[in-house]
């Protein structure tokens, strides 16, 4: 009897589950986020990033997108801009025949409402915009005026990055923090929830588009995975499409199944890992000591053994990639201390009077031991294979440096309130390489040890930064930027205050059985990555199916 | 039968005790873990976020510093009327939805199998101690505590790579199917058997072992009492000696334990989640404790203890029924 139902029920599932779709039914299967099930959430103002991907750059969209691939801002909702007043007014021109997914006009207004909104609720200007801005008001219906309260030019990425939503439904909402929007009306290519349950949900195509004949992919689909092993499994046997996984060994592991569709494309990001010292600390606040450390670490045994090579040892400067046309001409010719020289690094603590014990081991004048411990986040495995590299490198040259892993939160508290030695993390990013050196270099952030900084964990900070960083967020004049930012290289390279690890890339995989046109190494237009929101509206817009 | 009624009540008393004295625990443990949750949620950008958005996470959460003790009456007060707040890592969600989005799966796929393994278990125990030295009592009792010894996340990784993957006998992922309506329909319903059937395997046969062995070793202990000697003297069939007289009497250590455990059942089975893709308590709690979600750590809490403590009630008042002793 068991036996007859088992059967009946193996047939029966097995008929309507796992029959291949037929290609014009085939939806678009993505994985971006780790999930058990899903919670109904499309609020692209939501400060807490608890929407549904792609809430801010697929159901919503921005006024433009900095294609970090070209290094260029592609006009989306907007069509062009510009600076007036000695950069205190920002005029934005507004594209036409926009429709919301309710067939309503999109205009100026909206984006001057959403401005607006923010003012009000502070909660959700994250990008602090109403800390520079005095108004948004909307001229005529293509035309809106930014007003600063005092000149910050660097503003513009957070103005520009701002999904619009649609003045006539969110002037009705009464909290809009509190507020799941879960029939999301949208200006984007996806905007018609077609499903939602706990494990899956689907994303339907706008039929309003403002892009002609654009988007060629119906729907998207989403289906709930909790870990990267079971997005590993559903890569390989061809159930995901497009996805922004980590995979150990990809080459083996993922495209020698089917080297025809498997693809993956890991581009460099332009920005940094790095390997943070603490400045407060009494050995490693000299600059020559941190430099010597730097010395002696091997970064391309670091990227191997970390980072299964994909990607590359870092530049001195901590930008690459298409950043690195912020490099100054003369780049080459200052101390290049990311290069692996043990010799140098030993020589280096010599002369400031660390001298070896009869173990190999450092000490100070004192006779104390130099000790160290290095804290990484417990269960990132690339993060501590890197540190552990590092840690044996250290100790070749008489540096005892423990590997030590936290959980996130208390890793994070950590280095907040400064209580490392040292510490592998990431750093500010944005279009320019201004966020990271005003991360790195600013006196602003820095707190006294046991009180949080939101940046500048390691407490670094010289005088001539401040007053560069000052006449940066003035400036709209591209050789007065070029000028500032090789300065602070300059002041960075001088003082090495957090030391660079390797390039940063994104992980993206794609499946092009029934897709093609994904953003690959021949065909770059954007950064492959589905967390690579806002570009992520390009590769949406631009999949085709085959 | 007032005798029993002021034990029911007795420990009725004992039991709300215990579930003011878990729900105090349940506030005061979150609250001593470092970190916050806004730093996490800021942290989860990577360096996307400008480091003033710190103040705009802070404002939305409504995170105080109000004094604890101030924040533990509301927290009480609040809990009283059933209103569990809002989640900080599903955000603005309420914490009673998210929590109901993998509750049924959980009591359906843990408190299936736990209710399978327990009954089997404890059949085979009885079985086994009957004929105690036979061949089925050499054989299961060393094979199922070696299937038990396993860690589970690698018995059940490797059933779901061969039967699963390599076999494709079963479905990879998930409590259905993608292409069923969710909702009381055959097709759902056969869907979400059929997606049941590994996982709960997994479950089953790792924990079979332990209600098998716990049965048998109190069988032997009845076996040998008097009045086991007596019912067989009368000729009773050796079913009715065995299930009616032996089993019945030593199943209620196995009993309390079943109780135990099926409170338990809504803590989820985090591994059994994890590696099917499955909706549950278990990754809830894992998610809630990794981005230090106060309200939904609190609320899983909550019902888990209530969970325990309810089962724990009921399987008084069934022992009373099994166990006459206590009716006296």
């Amino acid at each position: 009897m068991l036996k007859t139902i088992l059967i009946c029920l193996f047939i029966f599932s097995a008929g309507c589950g796992t029959k291949k779709e037929r290609k014009e039914e085939r939806a678009l299967t993505i994985y971006q986020e780790n999930a058990a099930s899903w919670v109904r959430n499309f609020n692209p103002l939501s400060t807490s990033g608890t929407a549904r991907w792609p809430t801010s750059s697929g159901i919503y969209e921005p006024l433009f997108i900095y294609n970090s691939m070209r290094g260029e801002y592609i006009p989306w909702l907007c069509t062009d801009y510009k600076w007036e007043d000695n950069n205190k007014t920002l005029i934005m021109y507004v594209r036409e025949n926009v429709l919301w997914s309710d067939k309503t006009p999109f205009s100026s207004e909206d984006i001057a409402f959403t401005f607006n909104l923010k003012k009000i609720h502070k909660g959700l200007d994250t990008r602090d915009s109403w800390g520079y801005l005095e108004s948004v008001k909307a001229l005529n219906k293509t035309t809106v005026e930014f007003k600063f309260s005092r000149i910050y030019v660097p503003g513009f990425d957070a103005i520009v990055g701002q999904p619009i939503v649609a003045k006539h439904i969110w002037e009705k909402i009464k909290d809009p923090l509190r507020f799941s929007n879960p029939n999301p009306v949208g200006t984007g290519p996806f905007t018609e929830i077609l499903r939602f349950d706990n494990q899956v949900w689907e994303l339907g195509k706008n039929p309003n588009y403002w892009q002609p004949n654009k988007p060629e992919v119906k729907k998207l689909k989403f289906p709930a995975f909790p870990s990267n092993e079971q997005v590993t499994l559903a890569l390989i046997s061809g159930d995901l499409d497009w996805a922004g996984a980590f995979i150990p060994a990809i080459d083996r592991v993922y495209t020698k199944k089917n080297p025809e569709h498997h693809k993956y494309w890991f581009p460099e990001t332009g920005h940094t890992t790095f390997f943070y010292t603490n400045t407060m600390n009494k050995v490693l606040k000299d600059s020559k000591i941190r430099k010597a450390i730097s010395y002696a670490i091997d970064r391309s045994l670091v990227v191997k053994v970390g980072m299964y090579n994909y990607t590359e040892p870092a530049h001195v400067t901590g930008i690459s990639g298409k950043m690195a046309k912020w490099h100054s001409k003369d780049i080459e010719t200052k101390e290049n201390w990311v290069k692996y020289n043990p010799q140098l690094s030993n020589q280096i603590f010599d002369d400031a009077g660390y001298y070896k014990n009869k173990n190999g081991f450092r000490e100070d004048k004192n006779g104390d031991l130099l000790s160290f411990d290095i804290i990484v986040v417990s269960g990132w495995s690339d993060w501590i294979r890197s540190a552990q590299v590092i840690s044996q490198n250290l100790k070749k040259v008489g540096i005892k440096a423990k590997v030590k892993t936290y959980d996130f939160g208390a890793w994070m508290s950590r280095m907040q309130k400064g209580e490392f030695d040292m510490a592998i993390g990431w750093a500010e990013k944005g279009t320019t390489p201004f966020p990271l050196y005003r991360g790195m270099m600013s006196s602003k952030y820095i707190k006294p040890i046991g009180k949080d900084a939101d940046a500048n964990w390691h407490r670094f900070s010289t005088d001539e930064v401040d007053s560069l960083l000052l006449e940066f967020e003035k400036t709209s004049d591209e050789y007065v930027i070029k000028d500032i930012l090789h300065k602070l290289q300059n002041i960075f390279i001088n003082y090495a205050p957090a030391i660079p690890l390797f390039a940063e890339v994104s992980w993206a995989e794609c499946n092009t059985t029934y897709f093609t046109n994904f953003p690959s190494k021949n065909n770059p237009y954007a950064p492959l990555s589905p967390n690579s929101a806002p570009e992520n509206l390009m590769v949406l817009v631009n999949v085709e199916v085959r | 039968m007032s005798n029993s009624l002021q034990y029911l009540i007795r420990r009725l008393g004992f039991y709300s005790i215990a579930a003011w004295a878990a729900l105090t625990l349940n506030f005061f443990i979150p609250r001593l873990m470092p970190g916050d949750p806004a730093a996490i949620i800021f942290a989860r950008f990577r360096g996307k976020l400008t480091p003033e958005a710190m103040i705009a996470l802070r404002e939305t959460f409504g995170l105080t510093d109000g004094p604890l003790l101030l924040q533990y009456f509301s927290y009480i007060k609040s809990m009283f009327k059933g209103d569990l707040g809002v989640s900080i890592a599903y955000f603005p969600e309420p914490v009673a939805n998210i929590i109901s989005t993998g509750l049924l799966w959980t009591i359906f796929l843990a408190g299936t199998s736990l209710v399978i393994s327990f009954i089997i278990g404890t059949l085979l125990g009885a079985i086994i101690s009957w004929k105690r030295g036979g061949r089925l009592d050499s054989f299961l009792p060393p094979s199922l505590a070696f299937i038990g010894a396993f860690p589970y996340f690698w018995l059940a990784m490797l059933s779901l790579y061969i039967f699963g993957f390599k076999l494709e006998w079963f479905p990879l992922r998930h409590a259905y199917s993608d292409d069923v309506t969710v909702g009381l329909n055959i097709p759902f319903i056969f869907s979400s058997i059929y997606h049941a059937i590994l996982p709960a395997t997994t479950m089953i046969l790792v924990s079979l072992g332990g209600w098998m062995l716990s049965m048998r070793n109190t069988m032997l202990t009845t076996l040998g009492s008097d009045y086991i000697t007596l019912a067989r003297a009368k000729g009773l069939s050796s079913w009715v000696v065995m299930l009616k007289y032996a089993a019945r009497n030593a199943i209620l250590p196995n009993f309390t334990g079943f109780g135990m455990a099926l409170g338990f059942v809504l803590s989820g089975a985090l591994l059994t989640e994890i590696i099917f893709s499955y909706p549950g308590q278990g990754y809830l709690l894992l998610q809630a404790v990794r981005s230090q979600d106060f309200p939904l750590m609190q609320g899983l809490f909550m019902t888990i203890t209530l969970a325990v403590l309810a089962a724990n009630w009921f399987v008084d008042i069934a022992i009373l029924f099994l166990d006459p002793r206590t009716r006296k």
